[in-house]
């Protein structure tokens, strides 16, 4: 309590030290003057008087100096006066401000905006609390292939588990939006009542619905996301009590989720999840989300082992259905986050590390140059009684100042950054990821952007710094010193730097363009298919009104011959998947008169397509048939599996004639199907090697609710647009088309988080190899302007002007080969390590690493080429002269 | 700073409490003074020293500032107890009492 006020009432006078000044003169005057006038009462002389006052007082100086030490905070006086020198110091030498700040703000500001898109959505995709004990369930058939979970199967888990507060349950709908002038789908997430207090996420709006509006018949309500909220009703506060209309059905909002509840993140809509009773009591229909929040100290290892234990019952108490699943539990921001995104960000964090390296280098660098320039000044103030930390204290304050004056450019550039990201990433992919709409130049963005740039000061000072101290006194006092030049060891120092910096960006430039040659083949991949030359769009089918397989069936056989009737357009098509889309599901399989080992699966992607699909794609037909007219949905089913499908189920044999069926057994989907043709592997993934097995169904005999349509056209596929909507809405108006537009911009969006890690690495390299140009330009004017009395001897004993400039481009070449040699090795280690995240190119690609080493090499010794120009043109009378 | 200053320290601060108390208010001069009177000159004080220490008690909460005239209508600035101060006396008092009770029986003949 005392400490504080004291400390409080020393703060408080440093804001008025002045007026303090003055009145502790004035006080301690009165004093004086009262001894004298008593002294003099005495009888003393005036003078005398004022010679026996003072000697009562005591040192005059000293008492003010105690005073004033024990009036303010000496430590914060020094450095806020370090503070104010160091901006007077460079506010004297522009030039080299604006250069450093302007280095320091674009490696702060790379960095800033990359940890601000970290922390975003790897770090926090949730703003929810706790969220460190919610972990997702899933279930898991043999090994590590992980499944959804059936509605019975949460139901035993909820009342036999212990290491849950509780457990919710969610699945996810398309639906499409009824009341809007133009058809629109809507992503609704079915949960249970208790998904909301399992996330601890409290609506912003209204309330969440309740356990007993989880019924059938009772489930009319809707809780609206933050954004869709934001952007379907402009952020309306009355918009609770309103109706919203989806697939028929009227739903009474009555609630606003907030901001921070982004999970699922596609969620427009909550509904209820409200189960009938046979959909309660299937064990097969793996169709649900389970969310949970941990009990206080319970491990997610713990709660793994229970609930291995309570499958193990379940499948002993439901043989049927239960036998060969597990179940797993896993923290649910691993899920959101995935494999890969934490690994990009992480590469991409790293090589702006790099980058930000190479800027301490540059700024070192410029330092040591400073450092050479400001030896008088320094020689003055050391012959002056300043001390060799006060100086230093000095010297790395200007630093420190440097490097907050470039973290607030650095602040700028992140913000215009950070808006750049925001603006070309498109809606459809944004709502994929969590945390998108976070991002944000938040306090912890802000603290780290303050933490580095105090650090980058640091590092990039000290050094110079204390190269700068090391001066001979008596040689700089002298008249006409030698002021230019730099002593052996800051040479070598300097060298260093340079050497780092053209290593650093050797790395960066070789990481990045292996990264973007990966992404050009990976962009290209699927042109056998003549992308440009095919639009898509996907269709929901409204369960309500398409509640039959008649009725979907029809609508795609009409739907298919009214757009294969446009002109323009040369096959059209739907598919469940599109090659290389990511978007097929695998599924057992079981084939006829084979019984299934039990614990061992059979497994294929699952695709439903229509009979032209193979030709539109050019997919060649290995044997047999592909699906024509005769296949309905009252003849015989059949499918056609893929040659791998056929390679491995049946090795050596001839598959066409056997029975197969999808699904698991009771599944009434799960039909028995006839093979009928045999067509070549698609891959229907981006980052899976091998094409895996594949067995196509027919639209027309097994019609899916969801589908892609695929128009191959002669013009501009996106011109179609409109007549497609015209010929669709002639047969339902109600239906929604979404995400239209070519194959190849529907390939690019899967693409979408590697081409923004691919684009920053190659911003990364830019700023990189811009840097180590500088910096090794700096470093060759630096070396001819102070050799120019050596050149200039050298000249007058008869060098000629082209022995100067091999000279100097020689010496340029050493830096650049030491640069160069050091980076390819730290590439090359690099490549191996990341090598799994550079899909289509190999590590170690020749054409790469001798393209760039070529590149790079040419461009340092460009750039000293105008210095070495320089050396050569020295007028050697003038040079000696002038020294 | 050492054992030996911090006592004085504290001595002179409860010497400056103790005067305000009984003298009410004073401008640094006539402390000094008062203090170097009652203790008959024994104590060879700096009456420069007195600031430093009317500072630290300011700072504390113990006493107040303000500028006035003094009789020979000089410009001083005068310094009185706050309440805060007044009740820190007995504290200080009691703190002091103690440490001179401490001290003289270490210093009492041994028997």
């Amino acid at each position: 309590m005392d400490g504080i006020r004291v400390l409080l009432a020393r703060f408080s006078s440093l804001f008025h030290r002045r007026r303090l000044d003055r009145e502790l003169e004035e006080e301690l005057r009165s004093h004086l003057d009262f001894a004298i006038a008593d002294h003099r009462a005495r009888g003393l002389s005036d003078a005398a008087a004022r010679t026996a006052a003072l000697r009562t007082f005591g040192g005059v100086a000293q008492i003010k100096e105690g005073y004033r030490r024990q009036r303010g905070l000496p430590m914060f006086e020094i450095l806020s006066r370090d503070f104010q020198y160091a901006l007077r110091q460079l506010w004297k030498a522009p030039g080299f401000t604006i250069t450093t700040v302007l280095t320091l703000a674009i490696g702060i500001g790379v960095n800033t905006a990359v940890f601000s898109i970290m922390d975003a959505i790897v770090l926090r995709p949730l703003a929810l609390p706790d969220l460190d004990r919610v972990v997702t369930v899933a279930e898991e058939q043999g090994r590590g292939d992980y499944k959804q979970v059936a509605m019975a199967n949460y139901q035993s888990w909820l009342q036999q588990s212990n290491s849950f507060e509780d457990l919710a349950i969610r699945s996810n709908a398309t639906l499409s939006l009824s009341d809007a002038g133009e058809v629109q789908s809507v992503t609704a997430g079915y949960t249970s009542a208790n998904f909301f207090s399992v996330l601890r996420a409290t609506p912003l709006l209204g309330r969440v619905y309740d356990a007993s509006e989880c019924v059938p018949g009772k489930d009319n309500v809707a809780v609206l996301s933050f954004a869709f909220w934001n952007k379907h009703f402009g952020a309306d506060a009355s918009v609770v009590g309103r109706t919203i209309r989806m697939e028929d059905h009227v739903y009474s909002i009555v609630g606003v989720m907030q901001k921070s509840m982004q999970y699922p993140s596609t969620a427009d809509v909550f509904l209820p999840l409200a189960p009938t009773a046979p959909q309660a009591a299937n064990r097969t229909f793996h169709s649900y989300l389970v969310v949970g929040r941990l009990r206080a100290g319970v491990t997610v290892q713990q709660a793994q082992s229970e609930m291995r234990v309570i499958a193990e019952r379940l499948a002993s108490a439901y043989p049927a259905s239960n036998q060969g699943w597990s179940a797993k539990v896993e923290p649910l921001l691993d899920k959101i986050n995935g494999d890969y995104t934490p690994m990009y960000i992480r590469l991409v964090l790293a090589a702006t590390g790099f980058v930000l390296l190479v800027v301490c280098a540059n700024v070192a660098n410029l330092q040591f140059v400073r450092g050479i320039a400001r030896r008088p000044e320094i020689a003055v103030r050391t012959a002056l009684g300043a001390g060799r930390n006060r100086l230093l204290g000095h010297l790395m304050m200007e630093n420190i100042v440097l490097g907050l004056l470039g973290a607030v450019g650095g602040l700028m550039f992140a913000a215009i950054s950070l808006h750049l990201c925001a603006i070309s990433m498109p809606d459809r992919v944004a709502r994929y990821v969590a945390g998108w709409s976070n991002i944000s130049l938040n306090g912890r963005a802000l603290a780290f952007s303050f933490a580095i740039a105090v650090g980058a000061g640091f590092v990039s000072g000290l050094l110079p710094a204390l190269k700068a101290l090391r001066i001979n006194l008596v040689d700089q006092l002298k008249a006409g010193s030698r002021t230019t030049s730099g002593s052996r060891q800051t040479h070598r120092l300097r060298d260093m730097f340079a050497i780092s910096q053209i290593a650093f960006s050797v790395l960066l430039v070789i990481g990045a363009a292996l990264m973007c040659k990966g992404m050009w083949s990976m962009l290209h991949v699927a042109n056998v298919y003549q992308p440009d030359q095919s639009l898509t769009f996907a269709v929901t089918l409204p369960e309500s009104r398409y509640n039959s397989d008649e009725k979907m069936a029809a609508w795609y056989q009409t739907s298919l011959e009214r757009l294969r009737g446009l002109p323009g357009v040369t096959h059209a098509e739907v598919t469940t998947a599109l090659p290389r889309g990511e978007d097929s599901w695998s599924d057992n399989v079981g084939i006829e008169n084979r019984p299934a080992v039990p614990g061992k699966f059979q497994s294929a992607a699952h695709l439903v397509v229509s009979a032209g699909y193979f030709q539109a794609l050019h997919i060649p037909l290995v044997s047999g048939r592909v699906f024509n007219n005769s296949d309905t949905l009252r003849s015989q089913p059949v499918a056609i599996v893929s040659h791998r499908f056929a390679e491995r189920y049946f090795p050596g044999d001839n598959p066409i004639g056997h029975r197969i069926r999808m699904g698991s057994a009771p599944d009434e989907k799960a039909v028995w199907m006839r093979i009928v043709g045999v067509v070549s592997d698609v891959n229907y993934e981006w980052v899976d090697r091998e094409d895996a097995p594949a067995v196509y169904m027919n639209v027309a005999q097994l019609p899916p609710a969801y589908v892609n349509y695929l128009l191959t056209t002669t013009g501009k596929p996106l011109l179609l647009a409109s007549s497609v909507h015209a010929a669709l809405a002639g047969i339902d108006s109600r239906i929604a088309l979404n995400a239209m537009q070519t194959y190849q911009q529907y390939l690019n969006e899967s693409l979408t988080g590697l081409l923004y890690v691919a684009v920053m690495l190659t911003v990364d390299a830019g700023i990189g190899l811009l840097l180590a140009a500088i910096g090794i330009f700096g470093v060759m004017a630096n070396t001819v302007a102070e050799r120019s009395r050596e050149i200039a001897l050298r000249m007058v004993m008869g060098a000629n002007p082209q022995d100067m400039l091999r000279m100097i481009l020689q010496r340029a070449a050493i830096l650049t080969g030491a640069g160069v040699v050091s980076g390819i090795v730290l590439a090359t280690a690099l490549a191996r390590v990341s090598a799994s995240l550079l899909f289509g190119v190999s590590p170690n690609d020749p054409t790469v690493f001798l393209s760039i080493t070529a590149a790079i090499t040419a461009i340092a010794l460009l750039v000293s080429w105008g210095p070495a120009r320089r050396a050569a043109s020295i007028d050697p009378m003038r040079a000696i002269r002038t020294e | 700073m050492g054992d030996k200053s911090d006592v004085l320290q504290g001595t002179l601060d409860l010497m400056v409490l103790k005067t305000l108390e009984s003298m009410g208010p004073l401008h640094g001069y006539g402390i000094a003074r008062r203090i170097e009177q009652v203790s008959e000159n024994a104590l060879s004080l700096n009456q420069g020293t007195i600031y430093p220490a009317l500072l630290r008690l300011e700072q504390r909460g113990w006493i107040k500032s303000e500028w006035g005239a003094s009789e020979t209508n000089r410009r001083a600035k005068f310094y009185s107890l706050s309440r805060l101060g007044r009740k820190q006396i007995e504290k200080e008092i009691e703190n002091w009492e103690r440490t001179a009770a401490t001290m003289a029986r270490f210093l009492a003949p041994s028997n």
